[in-house]
């Protein structure tokens, strides 16, 4: 097995098994790092808690909610200022965070009494919002807090109230996926089942392991809209609650994310039958089978097909364009879950950088298995890309892809980097040379032939491209009835 | 033989998301049903796509033999007896790949 063990690594031998240089002849049977384990305190031991991973990354990209949390204040850091899962309703769900601010006399004495009067307090300072979640955090499953009976309380005494809760605390778990796997048991074995949907298509689907960072959701609804399909419910970006509740309607889930929602998949198939089809909304090629594999699962894939043309026929040329710049460009991915195998491959094939190496913080040797399968990876001296939770999304759907690559493009070319080499405290500055521009830096190594291209062009899509989705109407597919999606 | 194989491995790692399922036996299920389907739309033979699982079985194997036949041209000059013993290695080696010779030590936990 080729484990290699960091310089930092050296005087913390538990961690040997943590990392895998994968060389030629070598596959998945030679070469796989352990994965899901206990931190090993030490350099580079950072990750999200399993609280963190059941609130933070799964149950507040929920938009119509109240997301509570029963603990200290500290424990609600993550909103607005570091996550970037928006929504269609002016993004409640980011702009307010609630804790029911434990301190240590409630540590002594219990919190229950603080916990009941918070959760009324914010009902009655929010009248619109009827639904809540709420999480257990460390301190609160330290001194047994029973928050399910105070939950239960209030909805009898709220009926017009729904409450869920989560107890997944911060040592639940080794990392933020400890947290991931107890919120989707949790909410099938809560709220699944609990509400009768109205469904108005032939072509029922659920989109999970999907959280809308940037607006990704939003694009990929839009797809399955102009092929007809109703998305019954998003686990969990832009997503609502009660839509959420109808997840055994769907005739489909399609899973984006497996290493976050997996689980809930795999429940409502063993449960209710419902089949799991795996999808990919980064790159051309891959979302344009994921559309694909969808319409010929409903037989509409000439619905799919339509999209498919006009996209790839719109945005191509704008990807194109960044390719032949980006052409030998190494990078190191270390984005957060299924991104890691999602652009291991498609990422090299269609903007034509090179990916020398794979990481993940969280994730499981499955995780890895996929990652690794794709790309033979190897350490190098090279600048690193971080695209956990990117600022210039959407990524997702085609015109996404472009703005990805533009993003990269623009990290590269950056004149920044030859700027940064300059120490103006000693080095001489020269004043007799202009200042180097984006394209100059680029444009150095491109053939005269792609430089004149009247085909390939830089981005010209809008900052801001949502709100024209948001405003978009659909063809109508009147409902047939049929007795069955096959 | 080998060497046909290893490329319609290759292209399911780079290309595929349905074999790493987190379970061994959702991994055995996943490679049998897909692999099986794509076999007989490769051979011209009946394929089972009536239930809602059958279903999305047969729309992965669909996608997986378009690619084959479009990618490996060595695919066309093979008979049908060949291309099953083509099919029954390759699902022997992604067996192995996937799930007898992984050391992903998940595979056999016994919950999701």
């Amino acid at each position: 097995m080729p484990y290699h063990e960091f310089e930092c690594s050296k005087c913390i031998p538990e961690r040997k098994k943590h990392a895998v240089i994968k060389g030629p002849g070598e596959d998945l049977t030679s070469a796989l790092p352990l994965g899901y384990l206990n931190t090993i305190p030490g350099s580079i031991s950072e990750r999200g808690c399993a609280y963190c991973g059941a609130k933070h990354v799964i149950g507040t990209p929920m938009k119509d909610v109240i997301h509570m949390s029963h603990g200290p204040v500290g424990c609600t850091y993550d909103t607005w200022q570091t996550k970037r899962y928006i929504s269609d309703n002016d993004n409640f769900q980011l702009k307010y965070t609630y804790a029911t601010d434990m301190k240590e006399k409630h540590v002594i004495f219990g919190a229950e009494k603080l916990l009941k009067q918070n959760i009324i307090e914010a009902f009655k300072a929010f009248p619109n919002i009827k639904r809540m979640t709420l999480y257990q955090t460390c301190a609160s499953a330290l001194i047994g807090d029973d928050i399910n009976a105070i939950a239960q309380e209030v909805m009898d005494e709220m009926p017009e109230v729904d409450i869920f809760v989560c107890n997944s605390p911060g040592f639940g778990g080794p990392s933020q996926s400890g947290g991931h796997h107890k919120i989707n048991i949790a909410w099938i074995n809560q709220k699944v089942g609990n509400v009768e949907p109205k469904i108005t298509s032939d072509y029922v689907i659920n989109y999970v392991g999907e959280y809308n960072i940037q607006g990704d959701q939003e694009v990929m609804i839009d797809y399955f809209k102009r092929m007809g399909i109703q998305v019954l419910s998003t686990f969990t970006g832009n997503g609502s609650y009660d839509d959420l509740r109808a997840m055994h309607r769907a005739h489909l889930n399609v899973l984006e994310c497996a290493r976050s929602a997996e689980y809930i998949c795999n429940e409502l198939r063993v449960r209710y039958g419902t089949p799991r089809l795996d999808i990919d909304g980064f790159g051309f090629g891959p979302l344009s089978d994921s559309l694909r594999k969808v319409g010929l699962f409903f037989g509409i894939e000439d619905r799919a097909q339509a999209i498919i043309d006009e996209e790839t026929a719109r945005w191509k040329p704008e990807l194109d364009w960044y390719k032949e710049r980006l052409q030998g460009k190494k990078v190191c991915l270390w984005p957060g879950g299924s991104k890691l195998w999602h652009w291991a491959h498609v990422i090299h094939e269609e903007m034509g950088v090179e990916v020398v190496s794979v990481y993940t913080k969280f994730g499981h040797q499955g995780d890895m298995e996929k990652g690794i399968s794709r790309e033979v990876a190897k350490k190098l001296r090279v600048p690193y890309l971080n695209a956990h939770a990117y600022h210039n999304g959407p990524w997702k759907g085609y015109e996404g892809w472009v703005r990805f690559a533009r993003d990269i493009y623009n990290a590269i070319y950056s004149p920044i980097h030859q700027l940064a080499f300059v120490d103006i405290s000693k080095d001489e500055i020269a004043t007799d040379t202009k200042f180097v521009t984006q394209k100059i830096l680029s444009d150095g190594n491109v053939s005269e032939e792609v430089k004149s291209s009247n085909e390939l062009r830089e981005y010209t899509g809008k900052y801001d491209n949502l709100t024209t989705i948001r405003e978009k109407t659909y063809p109508e597919y009147p409902l047939q009835k049929k007795l069955s999606v096959v | 033989m080998k060497d046909k194989v290893e490329q319609l491995v290759d292209y399911i790692m780079k290309k595929c998301l349905w074999q790493f399922h987190s379970r061994s036996w959702d991994r055995e299920r996943q490679n049998k049903e897909i692999l099986t389907k794509t076999m007989q739309i490769l051979c011209d033979e009946p394929v089972e796509k009536e239930t809602p699982t059958d279903k999305c079985y047969w729309v992965d194997a669909v996608c997986l033999a378009d690619a084959f036949k479009s990618r490996y041209a060595w695919l066309a000059a093979m008979d049908k007896v060949e291309i099953k013993l083509l099919m029954q290695k390759l699902k022997d080696r992604m067996d192995y790949l996937t799930v007898t010779g992984s050391l992903n030590e998940e595979l056999n936990d016994p919950h999701y």
